[in-house]
């Protein structure tokens, strides 16, 4: 028997904290790895946590209406065999809870930067070791923080400062926490990932007519399947045809480790504008759906992220995501990846178009797609094939309508 | 009502030798009082055989005091001056020391040796020193050195009571310090330091009369802007890292100060301690205040250039907190 | 007491063998020669009476009564030693046994024995307090302070002086003007007597006397006892400053010798005698034996009973 604490989860890539809405399980209940034990309200929405152990629930550290950080300690388990330290969370959170006392044998959790290459002259830098220690929590680069202490020491104080945010300009108005999620995201995004796109034009004539049959026979309440149920069937296909791309970028490009994690199924991100910001709930296993399914389940699952309602499971595990802006979106733009996937289809505004078909002129209703490629999971070759198959899919008349 | 340090010390003697009828005085004088009347009156009241005078023989009668404490007393035994201790130093630090240890757990030296250090103008070179550093050399010691009556009060009582020898150094400059007497709701233990004032910029480390500069220190740096926590470490052997950890952990400035001269005193073994296991707590170096690497001068001027106090401390603290 | 002179003479005689054959650590010093002071003295002495003795302290400690096998076992320094490895050969003490302590620097033993007599006689307890040394420790200021303050203070300490004529390498001569160690006594008021510290039956005789005055509370006393080094300052010590004349008379002084000399003169048998020399002889090298198998101690424990509370003072200062 041993004792084991559980800690609050990160749940998504910038999750930094979230409250406790309420435990499912109470103290003295056995608990079995993967069961629901909690509702957590994040950034995004309230998401239900499993347990990462089984056992029996001793303690409830987190209280309902109660905040904590990623990493904090939310409950006791006891479980029966003997545990080497706290179990680990479902995603791997980075520990932002800072030691009380410092122990003397552990150097500091992260190096900060060496005095190698020194400030202006090429003078050594200065630093004293708690402020390297601040900075190294902060990811911060002492080279680029002036040092106030003898002979241009960077003590704490200084990397404090530099801690602390720019006062903001007259009349800021600060970020709600879903906002600074998304920041967080995107700007992680576009440091991280290399980034190109491809383009094509789509054809909607083909779509059109099957929709409009299908519609025909629909009863009067089963949710309509629109032109996005049918580029997600369209987009599991055509990576089904095309798995090199679904799969996922981990590990380090510098190290050996590097690797491409291929996709249990086909997982697909929908780009949903919500009040607030965005939402990008995932339809799992889409490659088994019809069109109609597909339907039902992407029109609960954007319900639900209206709501703020989604479970955890619907908040990741994609490697693709599609965006389409509808009829008054731009004709065309450039979406941004959400690590960890791989890519992002954008969808630009239906437009009739006039189309050369052989020596005639026609006119046609179109989108321009702009596909965005992870480069270290794909280069220009396959991201151009995937697309002229996912352009054919759409412009053909197989489907699954179901 | 207010009494002196030497009044406050006497009455823990009276106290312990009343509660525990094992505890005897000895040394030169304390029958008639002892070199600075600490012991005044304790004959009268307990007899001439439990407060006995002896004749100027540090080397013996620190030996008579090591071996009668082997064999069932509790002797208090009186070092006048811890420049003396340099005669009886074959006894402390060769048997007294060691023989618990060198016996293999067999025997004890519950002994307290009390001595006083320090210089109080005009003593002069061989009645001025402080040698604590010495002693905190010698595993087997247990050093105690207290900043205040009631300080003194509480502490020699639980070093009477601890059953290893101790060192019990009290300070010239300190014996006519006043408070008003008030018994501790519990003895302060061996080896745990306290905070003799809170603060968050700098953490001051001192002992025995070194504190009541820092305190003062401190005054005149919160004039400035500038919070000193002062820690008063009170034993020396053990050093209660522990204390000190949890005050630099939150202010990451150091000050040491003491008495003695700096060049090997006990400051150096505090500073290398915090060097080793606080080394990224801290935002500047570890500093001491110490003597000057001289002995003590006769003329009152030399001496007071010499000795280190409040002022050296502001100072210091300045130096660590640019 | 015969016995008593041959576990001496036979145990030093293992310690001397075992030390040049590079299994004793350090460097012992052996009393051989010295027994009949010991075993004299102890004779009167229960385990309540304080013993304290310096480097040259083997008979001491077992005319005392301490066990062969675990005093042996100190010298070799083992964990079932008297003082579990942590003392040696110069630092025997066996607590139980009234045997509290062995300096190793000369003289400051004495002080303590006085202390010990101290404490006896301030809590009004019979005990008494013997402290063994050497001729040279007069030389020391300590030697000299403890006389005088155990007068003063009419403490029951006999001080048993073992003038064997060397302090070290140096014989009595360059020493002192004084060549007998007694006349130190009287200018401090402390009665004393000299004598042959090789007949048994006188030091019997005379320290029973001392140790009888001691008793009633008549005060201290000094036993010089005249007796002879027949070995070495320690195991090692080649002697050369001793010519080979004079070791060779040193047999003739042997205390063993004249004991059985005397014994045989009144009757006694000399098989008997032969008998306890043998049945010695298989004590000493059973203890001796044990001794040597006795398990080492270990080094995880080189830091205990520094303090009386290690969870204080887990870590030194």
């Amino acid at each position: 028997m041993a004792r084991v604490e559980l800690k609050l989860p990160k749940v998504g890539l910038v999750m930094e904290n979230a409250r406790l809405v309420r435990w499912l399980k109470a103290v003295g209940d056995v608990v079995r790895q993967g069961e629901p034990l909690l509702e957590l309200e994040t950034e995004k929405s309230v998401v239900e946590i499993e347990s990462a152990e089984s056992g029996r629930l001793l303690e409830l550290v987190l209280q309902p209406d109660q905040e904590a950080q990623v990493g904090d300690r939310i409950a006791w388990l006891e479980v029966d065999a003997p545990a080497v330290g706290a179990a680990p969370p479902l995603a791997a959170p980075p520990d932002n809870a800072a030691a009380s006392r410092p122990s003397p044998a552990t150097a500091p959790a992260r190096p900060a930067v060496p005095g190698g290459a020194g400030t202006a002259g090429g003078e050594r830098l200065r630093s004293s070791p708690v402020a390297r220690r601040l900075a190294g929590e902060h990811d911060l680069d002492l080279r680029q923080i002036s040092g106030t202490g003898p002979r241009g020491r960077v003590q704490l104080a200084d990397v404090q400062r530099a801690v602390a945010s720019e006062p903001a300009p007259q009349g800021a108005q600060p970020l709600s926490s879903m906002r600074r999620a998304v920041a967080r995201l995107m700007t992680l995004s576009n440091a991280t990932v290399p980034q190109f796109f491809v383009e094509r034009t789509v054809d909607w004539t083909a779509v059109r007519s099957v929709r409009a049959q299908l519609l025909a026979g629909l009863g009067a309440d089963v949710p309509r399947p629109t032109v996005n149920d049918f580029l997600l069937q369209a987009i599991a296909r055509t990576l089904i045809a095309v798995p090199a791309l679904n799969a996922t970028f981990f590990g380090d490009a510098r190290s050996p480790n590097a690797a491409l994690v291929p996709a249990s199924g086909v997982h697909i991100g929908l780009v949903v504008a919500t009040g607030d910001g965005l939402l990008v709930p995932v339809l799992h296993g889409v490659e088994q759906l019809g069109v109609v399914a597909l339907a039902r389940r992407r029109s609960d699952v954007v319900e639900r992220a209206l709501q703020g309602t989604l479970r955890r499971d619907e908040l990741e595990g994609a490697t693709f995501s599609l965006s389409n802006l509808g009829a008054r979106g731009p004709d065309r733009f450039t979406a941004i990846i959400n690590p960890p996937q791989s890519a992002i289809l954008a969808v630009g505004r239906e437009r009739d178009t006039v189309v050369a078909i052989g020596t005639n002129m026609q006119i046609r209703p179109s989108s321009q797609l702009t596909l965005t490629v992870d480069h270290r999971v794909a280069d220009g070759r396959l991201a151009s094939d995937f697309l002229a198959a996912l352009v054919d899919v759409l412009e053909g008349d197989a489907w699954h309508l179901g | 009502m207010s009494q002196t340090f030497i009044e406050i010390l006497r009455r823990a003697l009276d106290e312990a030798m009343t509660d525990d009828a094992s505890v005897y005085l000895l040394g030169e004088d304390v029958a008639a009082g002892g070199a600075f009347g600490v012991t005044q009156g304790l004959v009268q009241k307990f007899g001439g055989q439990r407060v006995r005078n002896t004749p100027i023989s540090e080397a013996a009668i620190t030996g008579m005091a090591t071996g009668a404490a082997l064999c069932g007393l509790r002797p208090v035994l009186e070092i006048m001056f811890i420049d003396f201790a340099t005669l009886a130093l074959d006894c402390l630090v060769n048997q007294t020391a060691k023989y618990r240890y060198m016996s293999g757990g067999q025997l004890a030296v519950p002994i307290v040796v009390r001595t006083q250090s320090g210089a109080a103008g005009g003593a002069a070179a061989q009645h001025s020193q402080s040698l604590e550093a010495w002693f905190t050399h010698v595993p087997g010691l247990v050093v105690v050195a207290p900043s205040t009556p009631l300080e003194a009060y509480g502490l020699l009582k639980s070093a009477i009571a601890l059953g290893d020898p101790v060192l019990f150094i009290e300070h010239k400059r300190l014996y006519a310090m006043k408070e008003p007497f008030q018994a501790p709701a519990a003895l302060p233990p061996i080896g745990r330091a306290r905070i003799a004032r809170g603060g968050t910029d700098v953490t001051v480390i001192a002992y025995s009369a070194m504190v009541r500069d820092a305190l003062e220190a401190a005054d005149e740096l919160a004039r400035e802007g500038v919070s000193a926590e002062v820690i008063d470490l009170r034993t020396l052997t053990p050093l209660d890292m522990e204390t000190i950890a949890e005050s630099v952990s939150k202010t990451h400035r150091v000050v040491i100060g003491h008495e003695a001269v700096q060049n090997g005193g006990f400051g150096a073994e505090i500073a290398a301690r915090i060097g080793g296991e606080l080394f990224d707590e801290l935002d500047a170096p570890v500093t001491r205040v110490g003597c000057p690497f001289s002995p003590i001068p006769f003329a009152p001027e030399l001496e007071q250039a010499l000795l280190p106090g409040m002022r050296d401390i502001v100072h210091a603290v300045r130096a660590v907190c640019t | 007491m015969y016995r008593a002179l041959w576990r001496i003479r036979l145990f030093e005689g293992h310690v001397q063998r075992l030390a040049a054959a590079g299994e004793v650590p350090g460097f012992p010093h052996l009393s051989t020669g010295q027994e009949a002071v010991a075993v004299g003295v102890c004779a009167h002495l229960t385990d309540k009476d304080a013993l304290f003795t310096g480097h040259r302290g083997h008979g001491h400690v077992l005319a005392k009564g301490s066990d062969l096998t675990a005093a042996f076992a100190e010298i070799l320094g083992r964990e079932t030693g008297l003082c579990r490895g942590r003392g040696g050969s110069m630092h025997l003490v066996d607590a139980p046994r009234g045997v509290l302590g062995a300096t190793g620097v000369v003289g400051g033993n004495l002080p303590l024995a006085a202390g010990a007599a101290w404490a006896a006689q301030a809590r009004g307890e019979p005990r008494i307090s013997v402290a063994f040394f050497g001729d040279g420790a007069t030389g020391a200021g300590v030697f000299h302070e403890t006389m005088n303050l155990a007068v003063l203070w009419k403490l029951p300490l006999l001080f048993v002086c073992e003038n064997n004529g060397y302090a070290e390498f140096t014989s009595r001569e360059e020493h002192s003007v004084v060549k007998h160690v007694s006349a130190f006594a009287a200018p401090y008021g402390l009665p004393a007597a000299t004598i042959d510290g090789n007949d048994l039956l006188a030091v019997h005789a005379a320290a029973g006397d001392a140790i009888a005055r001691l008793r009633h509370g008549e005060g201290p006393y000094l036993l010089e006892c005249m007796t002879y080094r027949m070995t070495g300052h320690y195991v090692g010590d080649a002697q050369h400053y001793r010519s080979k004349e004079e070791l060779a008379a040193l047999k003739e002084k042997c205390p063993i010798e004249r004991l059985k000399r005397h014994l045989l003169a009144s009757g006694i048998a000399a098989d008997r005698l032969d008998a306890i020399a043998e049945e010695a002889r298989l004590e000493v090298s059973r203890a001796v034996e044990a001794a040597r198998a006795a398990p080492r101690p270990d080094p995880a424990t080189a830091l205990n009973d520094v303090y009386r509370s290690p969870a204080l003072f887990g870590i030194p200062g």
